[in-house]
């Protein structure tokens, strides 16, 4: 957690993109610990979006009744990309 | 449990608040807590000593470093003669209130230690013992 | 006394909290702010506490007050710079700073100030 919140000092980056597609389970510490983490950035001044998570991991954040509040989530990375490119007021266009 | 150092002092101000703080600080440092561990304590130091000062009509803290094992520890007792508090499970739920705060921030101050205890009656005083271990 | 200096950037306030404070001199900040906000018509007050290895309940409770004490005097509060380590201390003892936004640092925190001058009812994304 500390590592990813001072990489946000040093980058000063607005928003954090915490992407757990590799991770095959989550129990309720490695959820709440995800929640603290995106609490401590916005407490910092940054965001957090959650994004990777497969199909067992959503049922499971539902099944133990995890309470995401306001934590923006996205299955797939390019989609959190895209959610925090809008947050920045910035686009991709297609080049000609 | 070995205690290797220990040392008692007042906690009677604003000014002791900030001391104990500090001292905590210097202790944590001296036992090798990483700063995120260092930041728990002191900050758990100093909701406890704010209550010792507020409710409990001033008192005194005793800082001890311990060994146990291969493990290092820090711990401070904080005991006044005040008021007591009535109910003590009350008391351990979160009460941060936005404005006038009247929670006693135990709750909080315990989920930053690694041990933590409180003994109070009401007009016997209070004593709450809070360890972390490195 | 000593107090904490309050310095002026144009419409904003800019204070820098660099010394582990004591209760009076915590109260003290809040009456000289108020009193500033008043005297200059400032429209935004930046906190940078970078500098602060602590921030206990009061201290919290000191923010949140100067977030509410600004606002009614029609003044938006951005605190910014809060050390990680505070930051997840802070979350474990479940203090949230409810009405206090905050950025990384000065820069981004005074555009956020100038956002939220810019909208009529200073609405700004970041408000917790």
């Amino acid at each position: 957690m500390e590592n990813l919140l001072q990489k946000i000092v040093q980058t000063g980056a607005g928003i954090a993109i915490v992407d757990i597609t590799g991770v095959p389970t989550v129990d309720t510490l490695v959820a709440q610990h995800l929640l603290k983490t995106v609490a401590a950035a916005r407490l910092m001044g940054a965001d957090c979006i959650i994004s990777g998570i497969g199909p067992q991991i959503a049922q499971t954040i539902v099944h133990l009744g995890v309470d995401l509040g306001s934590v923006i989530t996205r299955a797939s990375l390019a989609d959190a990309f895209v959610v925090a490119l809008q947050r920045t007021g910035a686009t991709i266009n297609k080049g000609h | 449990m070995p205690i290797v150092k220990s040392e008692r002092w007042p906690v009677r101000s604003g000014e002791d608040i900030v001391r104990v703080r500090q001292i905590v600080r210097r202790w944590a440092v001296e036992l090798g807590f990483g700063l995120v561990d260092q930041t728990k304590i002191v900050t758990a130091a100093s909701e406890i000593a704010r209550n010792t000062v507020d409710y409990g009509g001033g008192g005194e803290v005793l800082v001890e470093s311990l060994s146990e094992n291969a493990r290092r520890g820090l711990r401070l007792v904080f005991e006044d003669k005040g008021p007591g508090i009535q109910n003590i499970d009350e008391a351990l739920k979160d009460g941060f209130t936005t404005s006038r705060g009247l929670g006693l921030g135990l709750g909080g101050a315990r989920r930053l230690a690694s041990e933590f205890s409180v003994e109070s009656r009401p007009g016997e005083g209070t004593r709450v013992s809070l360890t972390r271990w490195k | 006394m000593e107090r904490i200096p309050i310095l002026k950037m144009g419409e904003f306030l800019l204070v820098t909290i660099q010394v582990d404070m004591h209760d009076r001199l915590a109260l003290t900040l809040q009456d000289d702010l108020t009193e500033m906000i008043v005297k200059n018509r400032a429209h935004g007050v930046l906190i940078d506490i970078s500098a602060l290895e602590v921030v206990d309940s009061f201290i919290g409770r000191m923010l949140g007050n100067i977030a509410s004490v600004s606002r009614v005097l029609d003044a938006a509060t951005v605190v910014v710079g809060m050390q990680p380590a505070v930051a997840i201390t802070l979350v474990e003892l479940g203090l949230s700073l409810p009405g206090v936004r905050t950025a990384l640092n000065v820069e981004k925190g005074m555009e956020l100030l100038r956002v939220s001058l810019a909208a009529p009812n200073g609405h700004a994304d970041r408000q917790k």
